[in-house]
């Protein structure tokens, strides 16, 4: 692929609208963020109008409307009537007054991230929404989002950009779409202040709060992602990833978070997310693995099985990780896995494919044919049948 | 914002074509000393600036419209593409890269090269894959589609891959689905049919 001015333009467009929550950092705020009663954050009572056009705060939105128009005809965004009804219910239990003006976009791309524009446009990536293990977690980025969104933080820091011509940091974010890490990066070069992203994460928590979650869970989120962070930015990942660069650090921001959370009361509501994202976990567990980040994919898988470890998804996609990692004892920790998956009631058909494929390298070619048959019994249709069934004809004697 | 969005538009476009290498390919080429290949319609070499990558990238009308990308000879333990320089930000270590190790089955061959189209966030979906000879060798041929994540513009791909001697041979198209794919998509068989290892 290479970099284009288009793809970078709107890159441009997508990070004006937002940012976040995957990534953040800060510093000077945390005291106060440790400090602050949630229950005394003034939000803002009147839904916003729609500012006049010759604004700058105008002209931002109307940036983002056009943005929100190509992304309603985007190939990328998930378009399942339920899940969105389901994520748009959980953005109005948040945004009280504010919902009719948040529109939520589910976005397939595999990493950690949810975004807000100015004009009420909310992006969710479904990395986001794969690494969420309740309902609560997921609202506590989301109300993180809200919080920017009621703050009107995208119009501060566009004047920010422009009173200190930071646009040469835009121009030279050009080149750099490539690696799917840096776009990241490139939204990081947009990022919020760590001011900003201090009182986000308040307003957030005072959302999350009030509609009924438990408020440790904000918290977690941050825990669990730094485990995947440190794999390419070492043990100081949380303190000086680019993702994190405007962000507090993520030790001190799940310590704050915290704080604030307060008593344990609050519901998770794991059940109900786990079935609202049921349907698309498996579609998006198989994005993960195509990232080709094996290390930072094994840390969430392991993470998966960790707290449920009859996921049978998960055992999968981690069988299937090592697999294709193809380290020393790589193969090993493969068969264990896919055997195990193999094992269950309905196990996914690629689990089969990934044993065979397993069991070829072993050069157990009896045990490789058995799964590569049970493979094509199970996705007859399947795009590499032709090659599966040549493989079957070299390992039959 | 409107006056700022078109300046560095301008700027940006100022500074790739003053330096994005475009040559004329036809007849017979050589790629990287070890596959030869016959070219009998032109086809545009592109040379990016800054690192260089491992295989030759030509095209017919354009980058964003097609690509057809050919490596010779890659060696185990080397990457099907390198990371710009500078782009992997200070302290942190440079993201994994599809990288080639020898005795590598044909479906590991095809996981490289979906993940190397996966890198930007495009959804890539393999759609056949199947045995094949490529540059006179056994190896396996591929068929794939990639929704881009910078356009979000639907795109048909073919791929081919083998081995010989332990190294990696190897050559993928790449084209918008309408119009563009089936028409160019014969241009870059003729090339691929006449690849031929040498040494």
């Amino acid at each position: 692929m290479t970099a284009s001015a288009t793809g970078g333009r709107r890159a441009f467009l997508r990070s004006a609208c937002k940012h976040c929550v995957g990534m953040g950092a800060l510093l000077p705020g945390l005291p106060a963020l440790a400090q602050d009663n949630a229950a005394a954050s003034p939000l803002p009572a009147e839904r916003f109008a729609r500012p006049a056009l010759e604004t700058d705060e105008g002209g931002l939105w109307g940036m983002m409307d056009r943005e929100e128009t190509r992304l309603r005809r985007s190939p990328f965004v998930v378009r399942d009537v339920e899940l969105n009804k389901y994520l748009q219910d959980l953005v109005c239990r948040l945004g009280g007054d504010h919902c009719p003006d948040i529109r939520v976009h589910v976005v397939r791309t595999p990493l950690f991230n949810a975004t807000m524009a100015p004009n009420g446009m909310m992006q969710v990536w479904t990395g986001l929404l794969l690494r969420a293990e309740n309902e609560a977690q997921l609202a506590a980025v989301l109300g993180h989002e809200i919080g920017h969104y009621l703050e009107r933080h995208t119009l501060e820091r566009l004047r920010d950009l422009r009173s200190r011509a930071a646009f040469a940091q835009f121009i030279g974010m050009f080149g750099l779409v490539g690696a799917i890490g840096q776009l990241g990066a490139l939204a990081g070069a947009f990022a919020f202040s760590r001011e900003h992203e201090t009182r986000a994460d308040r307003l957030g928590m005072h959302l999350m709060k009030r509609a009924g979650y438990d408020g440790r869970q904000a918290a977690q989120v941050w825990d669990n992602l730094l485990g995947e962070l440190k794999i390419t930015g070492g043990e100081d990942a949380g303190k000086r990833s680019p993702m994190m660069a405007t962000h507090p650090p993520l030790e001190s921001r799940r310590d704050d978070l915290l704080k604030l959370a307060g008593d344990a009361s609050g519901i998770t509501g794991a059940a109900e997310y786990n079935q609202a994202i049921a349907r698309h976990r498996f579609g998006w567990l198989q994005d993960e693995i195509r990232r080709g980040q094996f290390e930072e994919s094994l840390v969430l898988f392991n993470r998966l099985l960790a707290r449920n470890p009859l996921d049978s998804q998960a055992l999968y996609a981690r069988g299937e990780v090592y697999r294709l990692r193809a380290g020393k004892e790589d193969l090993q920790e493969s068969l264990n896995d896919l055997t195990r998956v193999t094992a269950f009631e309905q196990p996914p058909a690629e689990a089969y494919r990934a044993l065979g494929l397993v069991q070829k390298q072993r050069t157990d070619g009896p045990s490789a044919v058995q799964a590569f048959e049970k493979y094509l019994s199970a996705a007859p249709d399947a795009a590499d049948s032709g090659l599966i069934k040549n493989y079957i004809a070299e390992l039959k004697p | 914002m409107k006056k700022i969005l078109i300046a560095s538009s301008v700027l940006v476009l100022a500074f790739l074509s003053g330096c994005m290498s475009i040559t004329k390919v036809e007849g017979e080429q050589v790629v990287n000393n070890r596959m030869a290949v016959k070219v009998a319609d032109a086809w545009n070499k592109v040379s990016a600036p800054g690192t260089k990558q491992p295989f030759d990238m030509w095209t017919q009308e354009g980058l964003t419209l097609d690509h057809l990308r050919l490596w010779a000879a890659v060696k185990p333990g080397q990457a099907l593409l390198v990371h710009p320089a500078g782009s992997v930000p200070m302290g942190q270590k440079a993201p994994r890269v599809p990288t080639y190790e020898a005795g590598m089955q044909p479906d590991q061959l095809v996981s490289l090269f979906e993940v190397m189209y996966s890198a930007d966030g495009s959804i890539v979906n393999m759609t056949k894959v199947e045995p094949a000879v490529f540059a006179g060798e056994k190896g396996v041929r591929f068929e794939f589609s990639v929704t881009r994540k910078g356009d979000d513009v639907l795109l048909n791909g073919v791929g081919w891959v083998s081995q010989s001697k332990g190294e990696l041979f190897a050559a993928t198209f790449l084209a918008p689905k309408l119009s563009f794919f089936p028409r160019l998509l014969p241009k870059a068989e003729s090339i691929v049919r006449t690849a031929q290892i040498r040494g």
